[in-house]
């Protein structure tokens, strides 16, 4: 065990809780572990606080709750980091959608 | 020693609850105090039967009113101020100063010491030592002892003065009554052995639902061959 | 699929419009050097081995399909775990057959095989499961949601010395096919703590 995962992020409680079964972390799918991944590879690198990321996320899991959305955990982080980014200016919407046409397309096709 | 902690079998406790997407810690303070605890270990400042008898010796409304990790650092406090490394006086003024703003610690790294931490999380100090040679056999019935000790003791209130029968002979451990009292290992034969649950709980006991509970020779008696049940 | 890749033989599932999404957004990421992908990597595996019962399950899935292996983690628990990289417990396993279900506790404090299966669950150091697991197992894995015959013998190990437990399920009916590590994706925490029965794939709803 080389790194310790941070308690402030796997301990997170309530509506944000990340979904565990039987102890573990749950990945349905493998898109889901890598955005799990990448926004807190990002917080470690202080490209932003894990408080921020956090307040995204329980705002963006309220929202679809009122909404009565039937979006998933995931779904929610996705939607919570992307505006996060936005907010941060770190990415453009419109850089995102053409990089997803992109993959969608063939025109990409990076594995990671 | 009759404790609090001493539970199995106790009435008027209700449902087991269980929480969805249970974490780690519920608050970070209780992963401090884990780490904490592992330091303390990695120091040896105390064992582990004398961490135990630490919680056992809570007052038990304290007890009863406490969270898991809160009996740990209750128990952390009492060991390091009973071994004298901290005082409480100086517990509560660093409080104070803490809640003023003011942090006199200064951070530093140490990494030997992280590395026997983990080790410590990762491994357990194995507690089994030479000993005298085991004087019961799989298949002996025993009578566990009924007298209370006042101190430490591994042999549940529910299981004293039964008949039980050796399951199995596990070898020699470290004996907790003694080592919680600093009064050295005394390694000797410890036990499975196995308890009629008609025998502990009376008429209320279900059906076929037998008690297996590891003791140490010290807690057994010789019972008489063809006991009558 | 346009453009000017060929896949050959390789054929790919649809991919979801989220997986796709999120291709993307590390694509750019990268681009940006904002992330790496192996920083990525490092974090999902350290967090997925946070704190988990999949080192306990690798065993009970390598005694379902290994026989000798079996006898071995029955006669000699700590041996037998060693043997797959698992060390420093002094462990007793205990198998669950068709006449009897094993049921571990720790009624003074909460002892538990934390090297194997993680941290305990709350509820199994509560003052509820250390009381009544020993007096009532009938009922209280009943709340569990297992329901077994009068007929099974149900042996409560009152975990009281520094030997932990082990609940070997049983192997779900209809997993022949199935490989060690889909075997052990099966086995849960509870079920090697013996509150639970392990459920056949089909049944295991996520």
């Amino acid at each position: 065990m080389d790194a310790v995962p941070s308690r402030e992020i796997a301990d997170m409680k309530g509506a944000a809780a990340l979904p565990r079964k039987n102890g573990e972390l749950v990945f349905d799918e493998a898109w889901q572990g890598r955005i799990f991944g990448m926004t807190v590879a990002m917080s470690h690198d202080a490209c932003f606080a894990w408080r921020d990321f956090q307040s995204h996320l329980i705002d963006e899991i309220g929202h679809a709750e009122r909404e009565g959305e039937s979006s998933t955990y995931y779904e929610r982080w996705l939607h919570a980091f992307e505006q996060l980014l936005a907010d941060k200016g770190l990415l453009d919407a419109v850089a995102l959608d053409e990089r997803t046409r992109e993959f969608e397309s063939g025109r990409r096709d990076d594995v990671f | 020693m009759n404790g609090i902690h001493d539970m199995g079998g106790m009435h008027g406790f209700g449902r087991v609850e269980r929480e969805d997407n249970e974490p780690v810690f519920h608050a970070r303070w209780e992963g401090r105090v884990l780490g904490i605890s592992r330091a303390c270990s990695a120091h040896g400042i105390f064992n582990i039967d004398e961490s135990r008898h630490a919680i056992e010796r809570m007052a038990p409304v304290d007890y009863l009113s406490s969270s898991y990790y809160e009996r740990w650092h209750d128990r952390n406090v009492r060991l390091l101020v009973e071994k004298g490394v901290i005082t409480r006086e100086e517990l509560e003024r660093r409080m104070s100063e803490l809640a003023a703003g003011k942090d006199p610690a200064t951070p530093h790294s140490d990494p030997k010491l992280l590395d026997r931490m983990l080790r410590v999380t990762r491994e357990r100090t194995p507690y089994r030592r030479p000993g005298p040679a085991p004087r019961f056999a799989v298949g002996d019935r025993v009578l566990t002892r009924h007298d209370a000790p006042v101190g430490h003791t591994r042999l549940p209130r529910y299981a004293r003065g039964k008949p039980g029968v050796i399951v199995r002979v596990h070898g020699t451990f470290i004996f907790p009554d003694a080592h919680a009292h600093g009064q050295g290992e005394q390694s000797h034969a410890l036990y499975s052995v196995r308890f009629d649950a008609a025998l502990l709980w009376g008429e209320s006991a279900e059906p076929r639902a037998p008690v297996h509970i590891d003791l140490w020779e010290r807690y057994l008696l010789p019972d008489a061959p063809a006991r009558s049940t | 699929m346009s453009g000017t890749h060929e896949h050959g033989h390789h054929h790919r599932e649809p991919e979801s419009v989220l997986s796709l999404r999120v291709r993307a957004l590390e694509s750019l990421l990268v681009e940006k050097k904002l992330v790496s992908s192996e920083a990525i990597d490092r974090v999902v595996a350290t967090y997925e081995q946070d704190i988990g019962p999949h080192n306990g399950a690798k065993v009970v899935a390598r005694a379902w399909v290994d026989p000798a292996y079996r006898a071995r983690l029955l006669a000699d628990g700590t041996a037998a775990i060693e043997e797959l990289g698992f060390g420093g417990v002094d462990l007793q396993v205990v198998e669950n057959t068709p006449g009897v279900h094993n049921l571990v506790v720790c009624t003074l404090c909460s002892c538990y095989p934390h090297a194997l299966i993680g941290l305990p669950p709350v509820w199994y150091k509560s003052f509820e499961y250390r009381s009544r697991a020993v007096r009532e197992p009938r009922v209280v894995l009943r709340e569990f949601g297992v329901d077994l015959p009068e007929s099974t013998e149900i042996r409560i190990w009152d975990s009281s010395a520094e030997l932990r437990y082990l609940v070997l399920p049983e192997r779900p009916a209809g997993t022949e096919r199935l490989g060690e590590a889909e075997l052990a994706k099966l086995v849960t925490r509870d079920a090697m703590i013996g509150v639970a029965v392990v459920k056949p794939p089909a049944a295991a709803a996520r």
